[in-house]
């Protein structure tokens, strides 16, 4: 079922790099239409765009509603979660789980006060966490299990929770869209498992060799895209079919010889770079050791032709070009 | 082809050929020639013990290349989402093609009830060290004609383990799980699995051969996917240790899934090895599951059909332990 065109986009996180491939994919296709993009942090305007008013804003105060009050749009597309490598994992996490799971509420809440039509959540596969009886291929409803050894990710799956137990809600007064991509990589994002492939000084665990599932960001950027008219409500999971071992994608992004390391060296390794230059949070040492490979036919089968144009591989060999 | 050749003739050949050379040692007695004598009857030694357990350098590489091309047409990527590595587990089988053929000796019999299409291979799991399957998987990639990767069922904790998890996953292993089972077998793999569990293992001496009660997940496996049974019987793997106690009870305390005490573990790591017991692998008739049944019957209703493949096994088995080789069965060299 085919929704209708938007007449106004809000997206929220602009200050991300999907964020704002998205707002130049959104620009291209709705030409005429207003795109307003906000985020608490502060927005590099490196990017110009004719329809496009950016905002600083917290999502937690009055003046987050009043721009759904005053800028009548009827789509939101919400990839403003905070991630674990823009702050200290640790140190941080209390304005993590307000951002991610306060102001997503408060997102969702004022979408249905100003009757919005279609919210789409950008969530993630670390909600399913990686673990050893992982089986492989997992369905969007298959335990969401990520924090069960890394409380860190409680905000991550909580969100994810919520959204989902909100939308169930609501489904009859508005569209609710949730997306759980594999890793996105890109030149333009800057998140855990781009900053861990790119990282040549990072060894590959000689002990583990789990699969990885990757997506392109102009490919999730296109994806987000699309699903404004073409996806209905639901949670999605979002990945190719096509997997790489970690240890080849790392050797295929590097683009150098790779070292590998026990992961009982590496583990304490990890720990000690992270509180100094890293900023990697410890839970991506699972998803070095153990698989997480989703499957993401679900959401293809509402579009004709499929969104995703990179491979696993292509995605990491662009992670090679300038 | 092998005979039932007694290494006890060859113990008696190699120990006159050996006093001979020792006497020819003594006629000339001096620090360097003892030296080079004493090197001399260590490398005897070691050579003895390589003929005693003949392990043939011959390794056919280019039948090996041959099948794994064939492997390569169907995984053309080399690799599948649950981490099957097709130029490492090449490596593999090269490595251990002389454990599987001089060391193991193993025989297939059955073969023809192989067709080309996807299983639910069944077999009885014995030797303490699952090494049943890791010779199943050869023959049915080396032996068995198209070759294939036979997807084995292995048990939780191994994915845990560092290297072995990923060296069995590399190999074809993946984690005995329901979804994972489904899905290779709708993509036209055949999985392997040992529905004895850890207890078929995890045996003592006085219990080998006896089979373990079979869980039930693989029957509504196949009846999920309608696919054949092909029941599997491994006979000589149960003497790869010379006598085993299970520690249950101490196994259960350390939270371990087996503790094997065998006298051999007293040698140290040597100890672990599992001694050159020649192994026949039976490959029986295929069974179909019943087409009005589907996998979320009840219990009762599937109980019967479970038991008719016991029974299968059972009898492959007994007829198996009636025309195997004895213990010390050496190959004919041709």
């Amino acid at each position: 079922m085919k929704s209708p065109k938007p007449k106004s986009i809000l997206i929220i996180g602009m200050a991300g790099g999907l964020a704002k491939i998205t707002a130049h994919l959104l620009a291209k296709k709705y030409p005429t239409i207003p795109i307003l993009g906000v985020d608490p942090r502060p927005i590099k305007d490196d990017f110009h765009l004719d329809n496009l008013e950016l905002y600083q804003l917290p999502y937690t105060r009055g003046n987050f509603e009043k721009l759904f009050r005053d800028k009548k749009f009827d789509i939101v597309l919400h990839l403003g979660r905070m991630s674990h490598v823009s702050t200290n994992p640790g140190y941080n996490i209390r304005k993590r789980l307000n951002l991610n799971i306060m102001g997503t509420n408060r997102i969702l809440d004022l979408s249905l006060k100003f009757k919005i039509k279609k919210v789409i959540v950008l969530s993630t596969f670390h909600v399913y966490g990686a673990l050893p009886d992982n089986p492989t291929f997992l369905k969007e409803d298959s335990p969401l299990r990520g924090s069960f050894n890394y409380p860190e990710l409680r905000d991550v799956v909580e969100m994810d929770q919520m959204t989902t137990n909100w939308m169930w809600k609501h489904q009859n007064k508005i569209d609710v869209v949730v997306l759980r991509p594999c890793n996105i990589i890109g030149p333009q994002i800057k998140n855990v498992i781009t900053k861990y492939l790119t990282t040549s000084a990072i060894p590959t665990p000689m002990d583990f060799n789990p699969m990885f599932q990757f997506i392109h960001e102009y490919d999730m950027a296109n994806l987000i895209t699309e699903s404004i008219e073409k996806v209905p409500t639901g949670t999605f999971n979002v990945a190719n079919n096509d997997v790489l071992s970690i240890r080849e994608a790392k050797s295929i992004a590097t683009h150098s010889t790779q070292y590998s390391l026990p992961l009982f060296l590496v583990s304490p390794l990890a720990k000690a770079l992270n509180k100094t230059v890293l900023n990697l949070p410890e839970y991506i040492l699972d998803y070095i050791k153990f698989p997480c490979v989703i499957n993401g036919n679900q959401i293809l089968k509402h579009f004709s032709k499929n969104p995703i144009r990179y491979s696993s591989r292509e995605a990491c060999e662009l992670l090679t070009l300038d | 082809m092998y005979t039932e050749t007694f290494l006890g003739d060859r113990i008696i050949r190699e120990t006159e050929k050996s006093s001979n050379d020792s006497m020819f040692c003594k006629e000339h007695d001096s620090p360097l020639r003892n030296k080079q004598a004493k090197f001399g009857a260590i490398m005897e030694l070691v050579n003895k013990l390589r003929k005693l357990i003949p392990l043939s350098s011959d390794i056919p590489e280019e039948k090996i290349n041959d099948l794994f091309q064939e492997l390569f047409e169907r995984y053309p990527d080399g690799e599948d989402p649950w981490g099957l590595n097709l130029e490492k587990t090449q490596k593999v089988v090269e490595t251990l093609y002389p454990l599987y053929k001089d060391y193991f000796k193993v025989r297939l019999f059955g073969k023809e009830n192989v067709k080309n299409k996807p299983y639910i291979v069944v077999s009885n799991h014995s030797g303490q060290i699952a090494l049943d399957g890791l010779l199943i998987g050869l023959a049915f990639g080396l032996d068995i004609y198209p070759p294939r990767i036979l997807r084995g069922m292995i048990e939780r904790f191994v994915t845990n383990l560092p290297f072995v998890g990923t060296w069995t996953a590399e190999a074809g292993a993946v984690l005995g799980d329901r979804q994972n089972c489904l899905q290779l077998l709708k993509r036209g793999e055949s999985v392997l699995v040992f529905p004895e569990g850890v207890n078929g293992v995890a045996k003592s001496t006085p219990d080998y051969y006896k089979l373990q009660k079979f869980t039930k997940g693989f029957y509504r496996m196949a009846l999920s996917a309608q696919v054949e049974i092909l029941p599997v019987a491994v006979i000589g793997a149960e003497e790869t240790y010379p006598y085993v106690y299970q520690a249950k009870g101490v196994a259960k305390k350390l939270g371990l899934p087996a503790l094997p005490l065998s006298p051999s573990m007293l040698l140290g790591p040597l100890g672990f090895l599992p001694l050159p017991s020649p192994i026949d692998i039976h490959i029986g008739k295929p069974i179909t599951p019943p087409s009005d049944l589907h996998g979320e019957e009840q219990d009762r209703d599937i109980r019967e059909h479970i038991y008719q493949v016991e029974n299968q096994i059972k009898d492959m088995i007994e007829e198996g332990r009636k025309n195997r080789r004895p213990f010390w069965a050496v190959k004919k060299e041709t």
